[in-house]
């Protein structure tokens, strides 16, 4: 799942989460394929970001996946004697990189 | 450590100047609480007389971290929805917050992504009351504003000694106040005299074996805790994922095949919450 501008939409890219208008209303479901009329009326609608699966946006000065897992390496560094938050980190790594690998073709 | 030296410490920490002074309103409210002739409607009206109050209110009691199905749009129904306790927690934490907020965003951060956890965990057990778990998630910390705010010399050296040595804040504040954010978090809770629910959580964050009363409560924070700490969302202090007490593990009796689904509702609410302000300035909305 990523959070990107509307402006780095692209076709083919799935929305993870609902488009809501200021009011609450849906203007457009999780799960539906961005098409180029599509991501058009959102642009007049004013909307600003949406969340769309996998990381297909690459931004500049982001953390790349393999530096995120060190990351998390690091913060549990002190706590490897203790298998419940072992688990955790596994669990941790693995849906971060999932959630990196599925849909990186986006764009 | 020198005990003259913690007395002192202790004695300055317990007449907090700088925080902001608890809103008289707390009080009043407090005291209509006692009344039992004291309607909804009475309360809402005094709380709705200070429009920043009910207006940060409303947002927090509609913000991702409560997890209500509707949007509440009045002050009485938030009340008999949330509790007397839970408003009165949440209006010492809309004051604290809006000093902690401008002081030191990614303890903030850290605050609600905790709250947030705390939240799924407490739903997740079935608890009884999950917004004062919630609640109780938010300001566990606020010890660490207090110390910031009241000893910003020592807090500066307690910074120094854990980058130095390589030790948690938690270690560094023991060993340069002789206590720690813990403890002061929980004689602020407690003068301001809120419910043991939310007092003992903040004492036994990290030591939640000592919980007398509210076990399971102490025992979802300090996991709770340790989550949001693991998730590297915000940052409170240190990098370090603390160590978990086996007592509050087994108490807890979450199962391995829990934690995937955790996450996963863990995630989406923090994607919710992210960037989520107390300042109103940027969405007035009328207070009921």
């Amino acid at each position: 799942m990523q959070r990107i501008l509307l402006a780095q939409a692209g076709e083919g890219m799935i929305l993870a989460k609902e488009i809501l208008n200021p009011e609450g209303m849906v203007l457009c479901g999780a799960g539906t394929s961005l098409s180029p009329a599509l991501i058009e009326r959102l642009v007049n609608m004013d909307v600003v970001d949406i969340t769309v699966e996998g990381h297909p946006v690459n931004i500049e000065g982001e953390k790349t996946l393999q530096e995120e897992l060190q990351e998390i390496d690091m913060r549990f560094q002190r706590v490897e004697d203790i298998a419940p938050l072992m688990y955790l980190k596994k669990r941790i790594q693995a849906k971060l990189v999932a959630s990196r690998n599925l849909g990186a073709v986006g764009k | 450590m020198d005990e003259k030296k913690r007395a002192e410490f202790k004695k300055v920490l317990r007449e907090i100047k700088n925080l902001p002074t608890l809103p008289g309103i707390v009080a009043k409210l407090g005291k209509m609480a006692e009344n039992p002739d004291t309607t909804t409607e009475q309360m809402g009206r005094v709380i709705s007389k200070d429009h920043i109050l009910a207006s940060k209110l409303l947002k927090l009691v509609n913000s991702a971290f409560y997890g209500f199905p509707q949007r509440i749009s009045s002050l009485n129904s938030a009340i008999i929805l949330l509790g007397f306790n839970v408003i009165k927690s949440l209006i010492i934490s809309a004051s604290i917050f809006e000093v902690m907020e401008s002081q030191d965003v990614e303890l903030w951060e850290h605050s609600l992504g905790c709250a947030v956890v705390c939240n799924v965990l407490a739903r997740h057990l079935g608890v009884k009351d999950p917004e004062e778990i919630s609640t109780a998630g938010l300001i566990h910390d606020l010890g660490k504003v207090a110390i910031k705010m009241e000893l910003p010399r020592e807090y500066a050296m307690i910074t120094e000694l854990s980058q130095e040595k390589k030790i948690s804040r938690l270690e560094a504040e023991r060993e340069i106040l002789g206590l720690d954010h813990a403890e002061v978090g929980s004689w602020l809770a407690k003068s301001w005299n809120l419910p043991n629910k939310l007092v003992e959580p903040i004492a036994c964050h990290h030591d939640p074996q000592l919980a007398k009363e509210e076990q399971q409560a102490s025992a979802i924070v300090h996991f709770g805790n340790i989550m949001i700490r693991g998730l590297g969302y915000g940052h409170a202090g240190d990098i370090w994922v603390p160590p978990l007490n086996n007592k509050a593990w087994k108490l807890l009796g979450l199962a391995p095949a829990d934690i995937d689904p955790l996450l996963q509702e863990i995630e989406e609410k923090l994607w919710d919450v992210k960037g989520f302000s107390l300042d109103i300035t940027s969405n007035p909305e009328g207070a009921a």
